[in-house]
């Protein structure tokens, strides 16, 4: 019925509405709001704090079906997947209170800011510092690639504040404002046709009031490897939303199309590689499914989460290719809405995290394999 | 105010449609059973009067035990406070007049109503005679087609579209009105309305349960009975009309005898 309801809202704005947005650079509030305003933005966020009382499973289920109604909201994965799982598992209960309740009406964005010029793949490189200063810390350093800043109310902002023995960075999250003295931003002009931009964050002796800390300081690597976890599942939920978007085109365009006197979904030429997709894309949702579920209660997921990440974003690639390819000419169109749906599928496979750095982590966790840098 | 919204569980629009034996419509086939569409505008244009004049709204469903699941999963979960559903073997078959008869009967014990919404027809049926009929059965005034539904005091305003335009009728409440698609735009059911949709009342009736006498429902009680029928013939192909600079009077032509002008 969730699943229903969110279909329902987002096909009644649509691919065309949503090609507008971009056409116009305009972003895509509305909408937002209104699943917002329905419950089904902050469905995994507790009760207490407005949301839903639901999981991760749940949250992909609207990531999913708003990408497969040709609308996908890229700022589900960081602000409702990522930055509230943070909240409602570290957040003091005063934080709790501030930021979940607007995030969970789909009020307000929250941005997630990891990425760095040095540090994308390797969070260890991380140079952005938060030093202590009395009762604020001071941000210095800089953020790359950050969706939705200009959306956003708050920007949840990973920092160093120290090295361990090792010369290892030690790791803090904070939330601070997205309107801030000391905060620059500048767009990344990227090929991606959607109302999301990203943002370059500059950051110069920013002060951000120590209550705006996000649980134990020094303690930030582990929060964020627990949100990267939530980010890959529900970013492969979109990935599969993209994926059936394709395919349902597709079929739709070779049922009726036809060539040679029959629709030419008749000719296995068309048909069986497209076959083949909904194949890759089924199982793909199948391991994403499990992912979500383990996550949910609380079992390792990690294995799960990388490969349902992997499987997603090559099914949504190779889906939108091939529904591009049986639609002919038209797989160009902006009509058919295709090929401007191609960059962001292709996005899936780099972001939130590489195709290679999940190879490397399923042939070494997986396989056993040494470790490979 | 308090409203009755008439509801009917329909297969999916978009399914094919046969028909069994006994010329009822054939609905043991797979299609999605789904609320009829034309309802979601009448739960939708209840739940606006409602939310503006406060009260209750309750779903009335003759069908199935099956539609059961109708009303769990679409008219309860976009806000109608409980559901009455009568079922019964001896209901099976029933034409529009059997229906609007079993209608009026289950209404006579929902007390203190003052408007009756339905859809103006039902996707499966479409024969538009249940709203009247009900008028009938009940007594009570009946506004049809409305394309906008206004109340005022006890009065009841609905704007019916007409080929030349719109004509305003209005009643004194309680009265009965049907719906015609495009008068709202149904919602989608919200997250809490999913929620508290599973604990709403549902009061499952028989057909005595609801005061109905079973000689005057059912197939072979119905007044209307299904002489013949052939399925629909295959599609013809069309007239392909080339334009060598003439095919404008071709047209006119064609649509003139197929009297489209
Ligand atoms: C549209 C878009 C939106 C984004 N939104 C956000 C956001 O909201 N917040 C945020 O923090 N970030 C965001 N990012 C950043 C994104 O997460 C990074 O781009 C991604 O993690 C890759 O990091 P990088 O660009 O630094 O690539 P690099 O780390 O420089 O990697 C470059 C290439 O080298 C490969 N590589 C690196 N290390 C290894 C290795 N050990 N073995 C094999 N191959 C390796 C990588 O797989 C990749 O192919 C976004 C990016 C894009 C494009």
């Amino acid at each position: 019925m969730i699943r229903d309801s969110v279909a329902g809202i987002c096909r009644s704005y649509g691919r065309t509405w949503f090609q507008e947005l971009y056409k116009a650079d305009k972003r895509s509030t509305e909408l937002w709001e209104n699943l917002g305003e329905n419950g089904f933005i902050g469905l995994n966020i507790p009760e207490e704090y407005g949301g839903g009382g639901l999981g991760i499973f749940e949250i992909c289920i609207v990531c999913e079906e708003a990408a497969a109604a040709g609308t996908p909201l890229l700022l589900l994965v960081v602000s409702a997947a990522i930055n509230a799982t943070l909240i409602s598992k570290f957040g003091s209960p005063e934080q709790k209170q501030e930021f979940l309740p607007p995030l969970a009406a789909g009020r307000s964005i929250m941005a997630f800011a990891i990425t760095e010029p040095d540090a994308g793949s390797n969070s260890h490189q991380i140079a952005t510092t938060a030093t202590r200063d009395g009762d604020i810390y001071r941000l210095n350093g800089r953020k790359t690639f950050i969706s939705g800043v200009d959306e956003a109310d708050w920007i949840l902002v990973v920092a160093r504040t120290g090295v361990d023995d090792k010369g290892k960075a030690m790791l803090s999250i904070f939330v601070v404002d997205a309107e801030m003295p000391g905060l620059e931003k500048t767009v990344i002009e990227t090929a991606i046709p959607s109302p999301e931009k990203q943002w370059m964050l500059f950051f110069d002796d920013a002060e951000v009031p120590a209550t705006r800390l996000i649980g134990n300081e020094h303690e930030g690597l582990r929060a964020v490897f627990l949100g990267l976890n939530p980010e890959r599942i529900t970013g492969a939920a979109m990935g599969l939303g993209l994926a059936r978007y394709a395919l349902d085109k597709a079929a739709q365009y070779c049922r009726e199309r036809e060539v040679w006197g029959v629709p030419i979904g008749m000719h296995q030429g068309v048909s069986h590689p497209l076959a083949e997709r909904k194949i890759e894309l089924e199982l793909a949702k199948l391991m994403t499914q499990k992912a979500a579920t383990l996550y949910d209660q609380d079992l390792p997921c990690g294995e799960e989460a990388n490969m349902a990440k992997f499987a997603a974003a090559e099914a949504s690639i190779n889906s939108v290719d091939q529904a591009m390819q049986a639609l002919g000419g038209n797989g160009m169109t902006i009509e058919y809405g295709l090929a401007d749906l191609w960059p962001m599928a292709r996005l899936m496979r780099t972001a939130p995290v590489s195709r290679e750095m999940i190879l490397n982590f399923v042939a070494q966790h997986s396989l056993g394999l040494p470790k490979s840098y | 105010m308090n409203i009755v919204v008439c509801a009917k569980q329909v297969p999916d629009t978009a399914a094919e449609k046969r028909l069994s034996s006994d010329g009822t419509l054939d609905r043991s086939n797979d299609a999605d059973q789904i609320l009829n569409p034309l309802d979601e505008y009448g739960t939708e244009a209840a739940l606006k009067l409602v939310e503006a004049n406060g009260g209750e709204v309750t779903i009335l469903m003759v069908g199935p035990k099956s539609a059961t699941e109708t009303l769990r999963k679409k008219a309860l979960p976009m806000g109608a406070d409980k559901a009455i559903q009568v079922t019964d073997e001896a209901l099976h078959g029933s034409d529009a007049v059997a229906t609007a008869y079993a209608l009026a009967q289950a209404l006579k014990q929902v007390e203190g109503f003052d408007l009756v919404i339905l859809g103006s027809e039902s996707t499966d049926a479409r024969g538009s005679l249940v709203p009247s009929a009900l008028s009938e059965f009940t007594g009570l005034p009946g506004l049809t087609f409305a394309k906008s539904i206004e109340v005022d005091g006890n009065v009841v305003r609905i704007q019916r579209e007409g080929d030349k335009g719109f004509e305003t009728v209005e009643a004194e409440m309680p009265a009965i009105v049907s719906v015609v698609k495009g008068i709202n735009e149904p919602r989608y059911p919200s997250f809490k309305g999913i929620m508290a949709a599973k604990n709403k009342p549902l009061d499952e009736k028989d057909a005595a349960g609801a005061g109905i006498d079973t000689s005057m429902v059912g197939l072979a009680n119905s007044k209307s009975k299904v002489g013949e029928w052939k399925e629909r013939p295959p599609k013809e192909a069309g007239t392909i009309v080339e334009d060598d600079g003439e095919a404008f009077a071709k047209l006119a032509d064609w649509l003139e005898e197929n009297k489209l002008l």
